[in-house]
């Protein structure tokens, strides 16, 4: 299973920012599933960090003003949830689970692992913007422990050689 | 109208009344922080937990509606007092032992609440190193409010000021758990015309006010009811002062008005309550500025009114009620001159009340309502300009500050030819070219009423005597009467002023200067729009 | 007994619609809709189906609070955001046979009355998100989902809608205020969510795995589903056990299988021959069981009766090579991180646990620790929180405190020094730059 890397716009780019109308069409679409603007807000980041690889203050005004509320109030929500990045992203993001199944059942020993190979531990990037681990919370999977989410997909069941099998296939290096 | 016992004591009380306000009404204290009566409830904090008889877990207080039958405990629950005791070490585990070092000192609930639930003895079993905000420690986040995020108790009033107050939504928690944090969007200005009032509901110290920042102890502040001469409105307030200083406004609570809001342009006039005192009556002569003893200056001015032809007064509508009914009696009544009052639109200014109703200034002034029941002559820049413009053998200036005309070089132009006598306040450009400067003293040292703009009759009170030569202008008025012989209205006292005005106006029969509450006086002209 | 919430798994394509309608996919629906509401929340209650999110709250009863009468819209949100420690059944089910739980919704939703259901699903669940979409757009294309299901007039709009990495979110009133696209926190109950729910209009929210059981019961009968099991625990389970066991997975087994049937059967016991030390029986915010509880029934009363919870099935096993101080701290921090912050005992609460934990570990414990996390843990449970997330972390860190104290006694040691240790604000909070005084 190979991983979509993600391509996160620059600050550059981001300080332009407006919405096209593919995104605006978009928007439109799906504020029309409820009753208040306001809900599409959670949508409508996802649709943003997904285009753009990350949650701008600049995404964050013109989101606010597409959905009639104040900036302060959607960076408060962008704040709140995790999976929201505020800052651009490596193209693999590691998410490491380090709850309790996963704790138990090699997780650490993963870490451990990761940075011998990369040199990075859990908040930190690599200098060549390729890996980034997170330490999170339980992702869902502890039959599989120890599980990694990298980027959108969850690999599971891993050990030292599984995970450089892994590296492997999203450097396109073994 | 449900009936409910509370720590023994029965009391009635309105529906839906939460278990706080009907605890207050039966006399007990049920503590709180995050609640507050104008905002809504959030249930956050858990320090007003109360036990209910018949209900197997404490309920908090702010959101439990008083029922027929009900059965409270606060204080004879030992239940409560574990309870409590044990939210306020949660909320004491992280704070900052910062009190010597903290403007809130002595107006903390956190300190209150801390010295009732455990006396005197600061009881926590936390020994691990406290949660800290670094470089959120003492940040400015607008022109008025500085952070020190390390002491939020995480209450959310402050944003739900700016929620529902003020309607910014400036204000957002951001992360959550422990790390949450109060700040801005991407960390930049606070951008709210009530800004200072975040600051004046935060319990703790963590909002407080850049102005007021080391200045005073709160304990050492004296507190005089007053009404905010910032616009029509008429919001009550607090003069805080010592020693002949006004150190700040708070607001004082008015349902009606401006519940426990005041805007922060309204609140930062406070400073310029503070004067240097004057030292003398000022005559200038030949170019030059001599002293002259009250006693002299008075028969002096007194002459020049009396021999002048035409004689033109230029009122304020930021004078007292009091001050604008002497001034007509006095200058156009007795001395047939021409007085107008101008009066300045001003910015767009708006209030809360308590009713969650938005109230709109008609204008700039806190007494332009009171100009129009006393039938003063009302105009504006261009009319005043016109009025200055005309020949007159004396013009009477009552109020430098009475409209922004006043300071521009065209007024200055048109009046330094002529002799002009200014009862001044203040350090202001007229000063330069008075004829005679009488000091006037400020609304720190006066007392009378405004009438606002919704129709209410309002009083203030002096805060402190003037320690300088400078007076009230309607002192300063009751002696130009004596000096003019104009017996009637040479009064030792405002109330006596108020007495006189109330007995001979129309528009104010029947008010009383004893109850300063809302009279019910109808403007004239237009309605006030509310919003 | 017969697989009926995992039979299509090991089913090749078992997502497809075409797979289901082989199964009897919507069969349930379509007698649902003959039979009437009212019959089919009388079905459910007789069912006697509790709930399997994890609080058991009986799901027939549940349904009658929403108001008959309120003109509506009324919701129905089914609760696809397993974010329970040990709990991955929900997803199992997705993964195989998304139609069923789309089936179980438009069941829920014609028996109260909802014209829109949302799916709220955790974020990190993408590809459940997909199939669950793609399941959508089949169904409605095929008339199981839209307007006019199956020509009976009843109307049915079904979103996904995707958290965002929030594990309180997956209490029912944080969800709400999610979906409404706020900071998830909790709400003051009352009111509940059946009289003000998503919008201010009435709404229920089930859990995945609650919802997967009503088609059956529809075609089974409710007298079927009370054969399995004991009263008021019935029906079929889905086991999610994981930690130090030979075959960690999803079983689908009778509620109140015991612990030591689940385990050292279906799971094939302890890895490496270890001896077990102690178990979570349902997610990781219940008090821990050890050895002596292996015969306990896996079911809401007897769990309960038990001194834990049967939650949301999660079984964590835990060998003897566990040290329960680590177990705590690593919970500690879970709940530290999952608090949503805005009440006192719970956010000042489970970080103070955490840091205390952390010490101890780090070999700075005193003596009066397990006295402190005792205290904290009692504070911050039965009532002083909003939600019951602080219960949730107090109920196991006072019960591995309590059922563990010489994992406590082996690390404490008497008038340690202090460490002198700055905790700095979470990694992925940043504070802004302000202007400085």
């Amino acid at each position: 299973m190979s991983t979509t890397p993600i391509r996160a716009a620059s600050v550059e780019a981001l300080q332009s920012f407006r919405f096209d109308r593919t995104l605006d069409e978009q928007i439109a679409g799906l504020v029309e599933r409820f009753p208040t603007r306001r809900a599409a807000l959670i949508p409508t980041l996802w649709l943003l960090q997904e285009r753009y690889g990350w949650i701008s203050p600049e995404v964050i005004e013109a989101t606010a003003r597409r959905l009639g509320e104040s900036p302060a109030f959607v960076e408060g929500v962008v704040t709140f949830y995790t999976m929201f990045r505020t800052s651009p992203p490596a193209r693999y993001v590691l998410q490491v689970c380090t709850t309790l199944s996963c704790a138990v059942c090699g997780a650490t020993e993963l870490l451990a692992h990761l940075h011998d190979r990369l040199g990075i531990g859990p908040g930190e990037k690599t200098l060549d913007g390729l890996f980034q681990i997170v330490g999170v919370q339980c992702l869902g999977a502890c039959g599989g422990a120890p599980v990694i989410q990298v980027n959108d997909d969850y690999y599971e069941n891993l050990d030292a050689s599984r995970l450089d099998a892994l590296l492997g296939q999203l450097t396109g290096r073994p | 109208m449900p009936q409910l016992v509370i720590d023994g004591r029965r009391i009635e009380v309105p529906t839906n009344t939460n278990l706080i306000e009907a605890a207050r009404l039966a006399g007990i204290d049920i503590p709180y922080f995050c609640y507050h009566p104008y905002l809504t409830v959030v249930g956050q904090c858990r320090i007003c937990l109360v036990e209910i008889e018949g209900q197997p877990r404490l309920a908090i207080a702010c959101a439990t509606p008083a029922a027929e039958g009900m059965i409270v405990r606060s204080e004879t629950s030992p239940r409560v007092k574990e309870a409590r005791e044990a939210v306020m070490e949660f909320l004491l585990a992280n704070h900052p032992l910062d009190c010597p070092v903290c403007d809130q000192a002595g107006e903390c609930l956190l300190q209150d609440h801390s010295m009732a639930e455990q006396g005197n003895r600061f009881a926590t079993h936390m020994v691990e190193t406290r949660r800290t905000f670094p470089g959120f420690e003492r940040r400015l986040i607008g022109p008025h409010v500085v952070q020190n995020q390390n002491r939020c108790i995480h209450c959310s009033r402050c944003i739900r000021v700016t929620r529902e107050i003020s309607e910014t939504s400036a204000l957002t928690y951001k992360s959550r758990g422990n790390s949450t944090y109060i700040d801005t969007f991407d960390g930049g200005p606070f951008d709210d015309p009530f800004s200072a009032c975040a600051a004046d509901v935060c319990p703790v110290g963590a909002l407080t006010i850049r102005e007021f920042r080391f200045r005073k102890r709160a304990w050492k502040l004296r507190s005089t009811p007053s009404v905010c001469p910032g616009c029509s409105i008429g919001c009550n307030i607090w003069i805080d002062h010592d020693e002949r200083l006004v150190y700040r406004f708070t607001p004082r609570e008015n349902p009606d008005v401006n519940a426990t809001w005041l805007c922060d342009y309204g609140r930062f006039l406070a400073e310029s309550l503070n004067e240097e005192p004057a030292t003398a009556v000022r005559h200038r002569v030949s170019g030059e500025l001599l002293t002259v003893s009250r006693k002299e200056a008075l028969l002096a001015i007194g002459q020049e009114l009396r021999t002048a032809r035409t004689l033109h007064i230029v009122a304020s509508a930021n004078l007292s009620t009091e001050e604008l009914f002497l001034a007509r009696e006095l200058f156009a009544g007795e001395l047939k001159g021409e007085l107008v009052v101008p009066v300045d639109p001003g910015q767009p200014k708006r209030m809360k009340n308590g009713r969650g109703e938005w109230l709109n200034a008609s204008d700039a002034h806190p007494n332009s309502s009171g100009a129009r029941l006393l039938g003063l002559t009302i105009v504006d820049g261009e009319r005043l300009r016109g009025f200055l413009g005309e020949a007159a053998d004396l013009t009477v200036l009552l109020d430098p500050t009475a409209h922004p005309f006043l300071a521009t070089d065209e007024a200055l132009r048109l009046l330094r030819p002529r002799p002009t006598l200014v009862i001044g306040r203040g350090s202001h450009a007229m000063a330069d070219l008075a004829t005679w400067l009488v000091p006037g003293a400020t609304q720190a040292c006066n007392e009378g009423t405004f009438v606002s703009s919704l129709g209410a009759l309002q009083r203030f009170s002096a805060a402190f005597a003037p320690s300088g030569e400078e007076r009230p202008l309607w002192r300063i008025l009751t002696w130009l009467a004596a000096a003019l012989g104009a017996s009637q209205l040479a009064l030792s006292q405002p109330a006596e002023v108020f007495s006189l005005m109330a007995s001979r106006e129309k528009a104010f029969f029947g008010a009383s200067w004893g109850s300063p509450e809302t009279a019910g006086i109808e403007p004239p002209g237009e309605h006030q729009h509310v919003g | 007994m017969e697989a009926t919430l995992l039979r299509a798994r090991g089913e090749k394509g078992s997502v497809s619609l075409d797979s289901f309608l082989r199964r009897g996919g919507y069969e349930g629906l379509r007698k649902a809709l003959s039979i009437g509401a009212e019959a089919v929340t009388k079905e459910v209650i007789n069912s006697e189906l509790r709930g399997r999110g994890g609080a058991g709250f009986p799901t027939g009863r549940k349904w009658t609070f929403v108001p008959r009468d309120h003109p509506g819209p009324k919701y129905l949100v089914c609760n696809a955001d397993e974010s329970e420690p040990g709990t991955f059944k929900d997803r199992e089910i997705m993964e195989v046979d998304p139609h069923l739980v789309l089936e179980g919704i438009a069941i829920a939703s014609f028996a109260v009355g909802a014209s829109t259901s949302y799916i709220y699903i955790r974020g990190e669940f993408v590809r459940w998100a997909r199939i669950l979409e793609a399941a959508i757009a089949e169904a409605r294309e095929r008339k199981f989902l839209g307007r006019n299901i199956l020509g009976s007039g009843f109307d049915l709009d079904v979103w996904v809608y995707r958290g965002a990495g929030a594990y309180i979110c997956g209490e029912e009133t944080a969800l709400l205020e999610s979906l409404e696209g706020k900071r998830g926190f909790p709400r003051l109950k009352p009111p509940f969510p059946a009289i003000v729910g998503a919008f201010g209009k009435p709404t229920v929210v089930n859990n995945v795995e609650t919802l997967a059981c009503l088609p059956s019961i529809i075609m089974n009968g409710a007298v079927w589903f009370t054969s399995i099991g004991r009263p008021r625990n019935t029906g079929p389970k889905l086991y999610s056990v994981s930690g130090h066991v030979n075959r960690p997975g999803v079983y689908e087994l009778p509620i109140g299988t015991t612990f030591r049937e689940i385990i050292f059967e279906h799971c094939g016991g302890i890895r490496g021959g270890k001896a077990l030390k102690a178990f979570f029986p349902g997610g990781s915010s219940a008090p821990v069981l050890a050895a002596r509880d292996l015969d306990v029934r896996a079911d809401f009363d007897a769990c309960a009766e038990a001194g834990s919870m049967l939650g949301s099935g999660g079984v964590i096993v835990l060998d003897e090579s566990v040290d329960m101080v680590e177990v705590a701290c690593n919970l500690a921090h879970f709940y530290a991180h999952e608090s949503c912050g805005q009440c006192t005992p719970c956010r000042e609460g489970a970080d103070w646990c955490m840091d205390i934990l952390e010490r101890i570990l780090e070999g700075h414990g005193r003596p009066a620790d397990p006295e402190t996390l005792l205290r904290i843990c009692r504070f911050a449970s039965g009532g002083m929180t909003i939600c019951p997330l602080g219960d949730a972390f107090s109920l196991p860190i006072s019960s591995l405190v309590g059922k563990f104290p010489e994992d406590f006694e082996r690390r404490i040691k008497p008038a340690a020094p202090l460490p002198t240790k700055k905790f700095p604000v979470l990694p992925w909070s940043r504070p802004g730059t302000g202007f400085g005084v």
